[in-house]
């Protein structure tokens, strides 16, 4: 079993290697199409026309498109990203500055996520059959119709500015220092022992990891239900009723796991749209993470910056399906044992 | 005791606000140790009596009358948590299709330990050793090994015996068997039923046995009861009612089924048995509108269980008047081998590379290994074997659907390649008529736009008179009204969209068939008119064919030669009478001798071996 | 194909799902008589003022003003314009690239299948709301680059949902049938394959429609969408964002007009989905 998980996940690292040239080429190419001109933007207003040349010649964009390339790829493959412009500082350092709070965020709301599909695909398989069906049938799918990002308005309407119960801007409360040990803020609340910091970032994060996790859940339970109507039609759950198996055993001993295998296949392309996710929550609660980068770069036309994160989430979403695939393959006796 | 005894059981399901009995008044009794079969063709209600027992039947169907006692206690108004006590220990269930009954994601270990443990509070230990002794007593080599591996890596026989196993370990007074080889390979049979005899015989087991087969349960049954439309329309003592039946429809369906000794002709019983819903209009005995004996009073009454003879009934008006049931009168000869060979095929190869990955090289699986034959006009040859034999490829080379590795394909001495395939017409002059009735006809086109289906293709481009002319013409060809012209696949039986299937392949005036297992999965009586069918076309239209299947008795009556594959090789062809008379290769001796006798008195040898 | 769609009006969510939706194309196409102000209008005299059943309401701005001034409701009806636009626009056009790339990846398999695969496996290792940005980024803002950017990212969403379709279509013996009766691959495709796909398709359209309309207010919310000229849900709610605390209308009426378009094309196709007997895991979306 070892062996196989193994060599799926070599397979994907070979398999990434080829993806992820052709994804930063993609987005050298569009972000080189703008209409903008990174060494002007780079210099103070008031350069000369002579200044921005030689910042061009510097910046290598005198160079054809395949060599800036090269340049760019060159450089990546040593660690360095190029520089923000914006920021003036490596837009590598940026990104690993910011991406573990997102992380931090996307496995609270996946960990949320899973929890409600799991219960609601549960809750809405026992009403099958019974008047509240349709009810409950439309109540998931008036939930699917809200995005994330309606969830997050919603949130922060109903509980911060109305009923004043939770925060909704930033990670910690202000006045709170923000310490920097393994930039997992939980994790380096507690390294240093500061309880009141870590709590205050648990507040912080739960209006954010609801919202996305409540955005999410609606897919994983209407497919774990209909998972399961799949499965109870199979032969195996009729033998193990004629063996006189209790409907609760039939649920959790057979028909449960055989679900989850659809289930999971889903999980892991919404899981990879929900690190994406991301983006727009931080930028509602002021989150300081990647999205917030993101949306700052976007806005401001910061090509280098621009580039790395989105190169970021490629690789994130990569590493997520290859997460739920090798685990796949350990649920999974047919992929497993031949 | 009785170890189940029903009275006047009536299992019904409610159809547009009526409620329509599926099983009406089923009455019998089953002595522990001894063997009752239910046969009947599909739609009968065989399978509703053991769904009623587990009272799992399906939406809509309920018991609605009569009673049902397992050892003195009735199940019917039992409460359910006293009755899935039952299951599993007093009661097991051999399930039609092994492969599917086993949990794919568990070892059959673990669902082996999960029976155990339910039936006792054995320490692991104790259920590990008993398991594998379960396990070696149905005949299962290295049954330690056997638990620690999954569904998918056995074949459907073995998983067929750890169901068997499983269903025996509790030592259970009734085992319910529904179709328990019908999933699996001809050569399976004969050792699965006679494992089910021999756990059934040394554990004493009272035994319900569902077959569709009439000479498989004049082998294995004590009693039998015939089902037709939800009524035992006859029982009593297995051997006594099948060499000697008392109601026409038993003497007609086993007319219906070709002969493997001898090629007579088919009794056709017209239409087919009605379903559910046209039963709920139906007065009188509803076997009437296809019995030969029919008389006015069938029609007003439903006819009383007579007593031909001592512990036999038959509801019938005419039960003692029943044997004398005449033959139609053709009987097909074999066909003449003499012309010329429309279809020659040298050397045929089909390679696969499979598997390979990583860390392995990819295999090569050799699906067909140097083939070759010839196929007279006006010929009709059998092509049988076992599932993976390599027979269903042959089809898919001969036709182009797949190209072969090497070997050569003639049709009319011309050699068939992908470029001359479309160059000279060899649609028009090879066809192929496909297995699955309901997967061969796009669902969205109607009757007449299915037969003429190739009137409209490539440059060709008939009108739409000319298209209904044709029509009216293949219809009339397979015997089905022309008013079904304008249905929908949808609203035909599986026999009638096999007629189509037929028509629409036979719509180019091909010179020769090629039929991939066309009547499996048909009942006996829809089976004996499509066989009728095609030999009357050979006579009117003239064409070879090369039917693919794994049904000797089929082969036996329609064919003239045949090419037996084991393994991607054809180990043995010849005239059918010759082959089947004196088989030379033990894989053709192992098919036929699979085949239970036609005479219900004679022995099977391959059921006395054990004993 | 006609009976079904029929029969699926039958279904009272799909009725009431179908009503709903031509009520927000009614809106769309006639905003300019429905409307009754235009929706640039800044009148700095009444800025954020609430809805008329609120304290202060005035009765000459039905849903009070944003900011600026203009007034919520004709705002409101712009964007149901903008919305419909890109709605119809944008899942047309990835719906017409998706599946004629699908029918040909299924139906003929083998190295097209292998390329057009890895294709769609590439744009997929991109999050669909990372590429959108970053896809505007290189288009500009404007009406037209939202519908572009939305086809460039959701061609795939069709291309996997119909090839698997395909697949299993092909895998009938009736395509292998309609080959040996001499059609082409062209016939086969059109009159064999095709009208099996179609009730997916139609179902997928209308659930793009509803991921078009998402999608739009996402991009026009960062300040990436339509442009600032043109009155867009997304638009009004980062507007409104800023001043949660003096008039909170203004932030819910443009998430209730999102909430209730998309759920009315997740409704419907839904309903679409079961009438037509739709096999679509759920997977597909």
């Amino acid at each position: 079993m070892i062996a196989t998980v193994i060599t799926l996940i070599a397979r994907r690292l070979v398999a990434a290697i080829p993806i992820l040239l052709i994804v930063s080429a993609l987005l050298f190419c569009v972000l080189r199409a703008l209409p903008v001109d990174p060494a002007a933007m780079s210099l103070p207003p008031n350069a000369t026309i002579e200044e921005v040349e030689a910042k061009r010649k510097e910046m290598g964009l005198d160079k054809p498109l395949v060599q800036q390339y090269a340049i760019w790829l060159k450089g990546a493959l040593h660690g360095d990203f190029g520089a923000s412009i914006q920021f003036r500082r490596q837009a590598g350092t940026l990104v690993a500055s910011t991406l573990p709070a997102t992380i931090q965020l996307a496995v609270a709301a996946m960990a949320i996520a899973g929890i409600l599909g799991l219960a609601g695909g549960l809750v809405l398989f026992r009403l099958r059959g019974t008047l509240l069906e349709p009810v409950a049938d439309l109540l998931s799918i008036l939930l699917l119709s809200i995005p994330e990002f309606l969830w997050g308005l919603i949130l922060l309407f109903v509980f911060g500015v109305l009923l004043h119960l939770l925060p909704f801007t930033g990670a910690v409360a202000p006045g709170l220092p923000i310490p920097h040990v393994t930039g997992f803020l939980l994790l380096d609340a507690l390294l240093i022992g500061r309880l009141d910091i870590f709590l205050s970032a648990c507040q912080h994060l739960i209006l954010p990891s609801i919202a996305l996790g409540l955005a999410f859940s609606p897919t994983i339970m209407r497919v774990l239900r209909s998972s399961l109507f799949d499965v109870y039609h199979e032969d195996y759950i009729t033998q193990a009723r004629l063996r006189g198996l209790s409907e609760q055993q039939v649920l959790i001993g057979h028909a449960l796991k055989n679900a989850a295998l659809p289930t999971l296949t889903l999980a892991g392309v919404q899981f990879g749209i929900l690190f994406s996710g991301t983006l727009l929550v931080e930028v509602i609660y002021s989150y300081p993470g990647m999205g917030n980068l993101m949306v700052d770069a976007v806005r401001n036309a910061d090509l280098p910056l621009i580039q790395t994160i989105g190169l970021t989430y490629c690789v994130v979403v990569l590493i997520i399906n290859t997460a739920v695939d090798s685990l796949y393959v350990v649920m999974n006796p047919k992929l497993r044992v031949r | 005791m009785f170890a189940l005894q029903a009275k006047d059981l009536t299992v019904s399901v409610r159809i547009d606000s009526a409620t329509v009995p599926a099983i009406r008044t089923l009455s019998f009794d089953l002595a522990p140790g001894k063997i009752l079969g239910l046969v009947g063709e599909s739609g009968a209600g065989k399978s509703m009596l053991g769904r009623a027992i587990a009272q799992l039947l399906p939406p809509g169907f309920s018991i609605t009358g009569g009673s049902l006692s397992f050892e003195g206690k009735d199940l019917v108004p039992m409460p359910a948590a006293e009755r899935r006590a039952l299951l599993g220990r007093a009661i097991a269930f051999i399930p039609q299709a092994p492969m599917t009954a086993l949990n794919p994601v568990q070892t059959i270990g673990a669902q082996f330990d999960e029976h155990l443990t339910r039936l006792d509070g054995a320490s692991a230990a104790d259920r590990h050793s008993r398991a594998i002794a379960m396990l070696e007593a149905a005949r299962l080599p290295n049954a330690a090994d056997l638990l620690r591996q999954y569904p998918h890596q056995l074949s459907g026989g073995m998983c067929q015996r750890v169901l068997i196993a499983m269903a025996f370990a509790s030592n259970p007074r009734l085992v319910i068997a529904d179709e328990p080889t019908t999933a699996l390979d001809v050569t399976m049979h004969p050792p699965i039923i006679r494992l089910i005899a021999d756990m059934q015989k040394s554990h004493g087991t009272a035994a319900i046995f569902i077959t569709h087969d009439l000479r498989l349960a004049a082998q294995i049954c004590d009693d039998v009861i015939v089902l037709y439309a939800g009524r035992a329309i006859e029982s009593g003592p297995a051997r006594a009612v099948l060499a000697n039946p008392a109601h026409p429809y038993t003497r007609c369906l086993q007319l219906a089924n070709p002969s493997m000794a001898e090629r007579r002709a088919l009794y056709v019983m017209p239409e087919q048995m009605p379903s559910l819903r046209q039963l709920a209009h139906m007065a009188g005995c509803h076997f009437a509108p296809r019995c030969p004996q029919v008389t006015a009073e069938c029609s007003d009454a439903a006819p009383p269980d007579i007593s031909p003879a001592e512990e036999r009934s038959a509801a019938c008006f005419h039960a003692l008047t029943t044997p004398a049931i005449a033959l139609g009168e053709r009987t097909p000869d074999a066909a003449s081998s003499s012309g010329r060979a429309v279809l020659e095929v040298q050397g045929l190869q089909k390679r696969y590379a499979a598997g390979g990955g990583l860390l392995s090289a990819p295999r090569t699986v050799t699906a067909v290994k140097d083939a070759s034959f010839q196929i007279a006009e006006n010929e009709f040859v059998a092509l049988v074997g076992e599932s993976g034999s390599g027979k269903s490829t042959i089809a898919k080379l001969l036709v182009g659907l797949e190209r072969p590795t090497s070997g050569r394909i003639l049709l009319n001495g011309e050699e068939l390649t992908p470029e001359t395939r479309q160059t000279m017409q060899s649609a028009n002059a090879m066809q192929m008529v496909f297995q699955d009735p309901y997967s061969a006809l796009n669902p969205r086109r109607r009757v007449a736009s299915l037969v003429t289906q190739a009137m409209e293709a490539g440059s060709r481009h008939a009108d739409w008179d000319e298209r209904m002319a044709r029509t009216r013409e293949l219809l009339r060809d397979i015997g089905m009204p022309e008013d079904f012209a304008t249905r929908l696949p949808g609203q035909l039986s599986g026999g009638q969209r096999q007629r189509v299937n037929i028509a629409r392949a036979l719509c180019a005036i091909p010179k020769i068939l090629i039929a991939d297992e066309i009547v499996s999965g048909l009942d006996v009586s829809i089976q004996a008119q499509l066989l009728n069918l095609l030999a009357r076309l050979r006579d009117e239209l003239d064409f070879a064919m090369l039917i693919i299947s794994h049904d000797l008795s089929v082969v036996r009556h329609l064919c003239s030669r045949v090419l037996v594959m084991f393994r991607g090789e054809i180990v043995e062809q010849g005239p059918v009478e010759t082959v089947f008379g004196n088989p030379q290769h033990p894989h053709t001796k192992a098919l036929i001798a699979s085949v239970p006798p036609d005479d219900p008195t004679a022995a099977w040898p391959m059921l006395q071996a054990a004993n | 194909m006609a009976g079904p769609l029929l029969r699926a009006l039958r279904s009272p969510r799909v009725s009431i799902a179908l009503g709903m939706i031509l009520g927000i194309v009614f809106c769309a196409i006639f905003a300019g008589t429905i409307a009754p102000h235009d929706p640039g209008d800044q009148n700095l005299l009444s800025i954020l003022t609430p809805p008329v059943w609120a304290d202060g309401g005035d009765p000459s701005f039905l849903l009070g003003t944003d900011s600026l001034g203009r007034d919520v409701l004709s705002r409101l009806i712009y964007g149901a314009r903008t919305a419909m636009l890109v709605a119809v626009f944008a899942s047309l056009g990835a719906m017409i690239i998706g599946t004629i790339l699908a029918h040909i990846s299924g139906y003929f398999g083998g190295v097209i299948d292998w390329i057009i695969g890895r294709a769609v496996d590439i744009w997929m290792s991109f999050p669909p709301v990372i590429l959108s940005l970053i896809l505007m980024v290189g288009l500009g803002v404007g009406l037209s680059k939202v519908i572009l950017a939305i086809i460039l990212v959701d061609w795939t969403r069709f291309c996997r949902v119909l090839r698997s379709e395909v697949l299993i279509v092909t895998r009938n013996d009736y395509v292998a049938a309609a080959r040996l009766l001499g059609f082409t691959h062209w016939q086969t495709i059109t009159r064999e394959v095709l009208p099996a796909t179609l009730p997916l398709l139609i179902t997928l359209i209308s659930l793009e429609m509803a991921i078009a309309v998402v999608v739009e207010a996402i991009l026009s919310f960062v300040g990436l969408g339509v442009g600032a000229d043109q009155p867009a849900w997304g638009q009004m709610i980062a507007d409104a964002r800023q001043y949660v605390y003096q008039s909170p209308w203004n932030l819910l009426l443009p998430v209730i007009a999102i909430f209730l378009t998309v759920a009315a094309f997740n409704v419907l196709g839904d309903g679409l989905r079961r009438t037509l007997d739709v096999r679509l895991s759920e997977t597909g979306r």
